[in-house]
């Protein structure tokens, strides 16, 4: 009799605990996306407290940071600024406990640069990773590259590229890139040459999709600067229109543009587009459009 | 020195035949298939995230096997009070030190050696799943760095030898030498914090908790100087002089912790 009482016992619990275990994860879940950021440990202290596994608690945090982005992207959430310092802030203590770890960079670069809009945040993590990871051309190229797209430095931009043209590895046509760009600055092309390589350097399908999106953009406005040039130089007078490099045959059609917007020429005689090359919730995140001069 | 030997195997046997040693040889595998699971979770320091799991699963077992089994071998006999039958053979105080002290180390080493070959197989794994992601990785590194886990545990087990030899009860064995563990891990950071021109700005250290820890440093072990997971994680070259100095550093400590705990488990009353 006892027995049969305990085994009752059990079924009636193993009822009760399959009954809450679903609504036990799904309030963690509420509880989860209820919580703005999260709290990182500053790196004083969490270098102390793993005991000679930064290594491991480096990684650790990483994934955590990578699965707070990717969860609030899956979702559709778009991540307000409280987010954004979360971020950062992993990041760096990311940074600190292994300073030599590549995917903390790659990480910062993709999402602060593009998607944060903070190029400048960005490049001060990059900046860390080049005084370690000397032998590394990819970081010197990404904050060449921020400064080139993001900030407008062009100078600066044109240092760091030539500066990560020096190292070992870096591809060939960096070391025209890097003179081409202290030259001519902000032509779409270059942008191009730029955003090739990030793509190839993308494993991310997240991150890796936008690019695509951004590089035919960018592919586009690159054909109508291409027709501009030429019909300047042909007609010696820039186009009222857009449209009258279609009509005029410079452009069989007006490719459009993959955002949505319409491409236009500002008074200065550069190409833009009212999409700003972003997506409506992501204006934020890519303010600069692609212009030529 | 024969009687050393001796004891050293009996020990050893005795470890081996732990059945909690299963649990952690388990244990450890589980963690290094957690490793093929979670290294493609990362975008490409793939090799990196391997190594770092790899040295931890080591360092994470070999504390296991040191704080349950190794502890035990050495405070089993004053427990149970089998030391007046191995004290009553001509073997000194010194030597019954020395004798358990190998053995232990014996059997941390050879326990820590499978592991060892659990994990490279991992690594050799990975390497062929990932070969893109392993660009800086060098097995001569690798292969230093898990050498250097049983360094470390080398000086843990002095010091667990040296707190079973003034105390008689496990527990408090344990609770030292953990806590000798954990101060021996943290100590570096705290040195070099303290040391900072942050800490100096913030002037919230005393002068007397200055002294305190700089006191600590030189007694406990800086468990840091063994520690080359950053060099085997990324392949970075390690100069031969900082090898030999851990080497050094660790050999040293070990032979005056024994010393010591010779000295004083030859005073020591058995009731």
């Amino acid at each position: 009799m006892p027995r049969l009482f305990s085994l009752l016992i059990l079924l009636v619990s193993v009822f009760i605990y399959s009954s809450i275990f679903h609504d036990v994860w799904e309030s963690r879940k509420q509880v989860r996306t209820d919580i703005p950021a999260g709290y990182t440990i500053p790196s004083k202290f969490s270098r102390i407290l793993s005991l000679g596994h930064q290594g491991i608690l480096s990684d650790f945090l990483f994934l955590k940071v990578a699965t707070f982005i990717g969860g609030k992207s899956g979702a559709g959430e778009i991540l307000n600024e409280d987010d954004w310092q979360f971020v950062i802030q992993s990041l760096n203590v990311n940074t600190d406990l292994d300073p030599y770890f590549v995917d903390p960079y790659v990480l910062a670069e993709g999402v602060l640069a593009w998607d944060a809009g903070k190029p400048e945040e960005a490049n001060q993590l990059l900046k860390k990773g080049m005084e370690y990871r000397t032998w590394d051309w990819r970081l010197p190229f990404f904050i060449g590259f921020n400064n080139f797209y993001f900030l407008k430095d062009y100078e600066e931009a044109s240092s760091y590229i030539m500066r990560a043209a020096e190292l070992s590895g870096s591809p060939a046509y960096l070391k025209t890139l890097g003179a081409r760009l202290a030259y001519y600055g902000g032509k779409s092309k270059t942008a191009l040459l730029f955003l090739e390589e990030m793509l190839a350097e993308a494993s991310d399908p997240l991150l890796k999709k936008r690019l695509e999106v951004r590089l035919v953009a960018l592919e586009r406005a690159v054909l109508i600067e291409e027709a501009l040039d030429k019909f300047k130089i042909q007609e010696g007078r820039a186009p009222k229109k857009i449209s009258e490099l279609v009509s005029t045959g410079y452009l069989i059609v007006l490719p459009p543009d993959p955002y949505g917007g319409k491409w236009g020429i500002l008074k200065n005689g550069r190409v833009f587009s009212t999409s700003k090359l972003a997506n409506a919730p992501q204006k934020k995140a890519t303010k600069k459009e692609p212009t030529s001069q | 020195m024969r009687s050393i030997i001796a004891l050293a195997t009996i020990t050893f046997k005795e470890g081996i035949r732990n059945r909690s040693l299963f649990g952690i040889a388990l244990l450890a595998l589980f963690l290094f298939g957690l490793n093929v699971t979670v290294a493609g979770f990362f975008m490409r320091d793939v090799g990196k995230v391997t190594v770092d799991m790899n040295l931890s699963a080591l360092s994470f077992a070999g504390l296991l096997l040191i704080f349950f089994v190794g502890v035990n071998l050495m405070a089993k006999d004053i427990d149970r009070k089998t030391i007046h039958l191995v004290l009553s053979k001509p073997i000194s105080r010194s030597q019954y030190i020395w004798g358990k002290y190998f053995g232990i180390q014996l059997f941390v080493s050879a326990s820590l050696l499978i592991l060892f070959i659990c994990s490279c197989l991992t690594v050799g794994l990975l390497l062929n799943l990932y070969p893109n992601y392993f660009i800086g990785f060098s097995w001569m590194t690798f292969i230093l760095a898990c050498f250097f886990v049983l360094v470390k545990f080398s000086v843990l087990t002095a010091i667990v030898v040296f707190f079973s030899s003034i105390t008689s009860n496990s527990l408090i064995t344990l609770i030292f030498s953990l806590s000798s563990y954990v101060a021996g891990e943290a100590i570096e950071e705290v040195v070099f914090y303290l040391k900072s021109e942050f800490a100096a700005q913030e002037k919230m250290i005393s002068e007397s908790l200055q002294n305190f820890i700089d006191i600590v440093s030189y007694l406990i072990p800086n468990f840091a100087v063994f520690n080359f997971t950053l060099e085997a994680a990324h392949g970075l070259a390690i100069p031969s002089q900082r090898v030999f100095l851990s080497l050094g550093y660790g050999a040293i400590y070990i032979v005056m912790l024994l010393i010591l705990a010779s000295f004083i488990f030859s005073r020591r009353e058995f009731n």
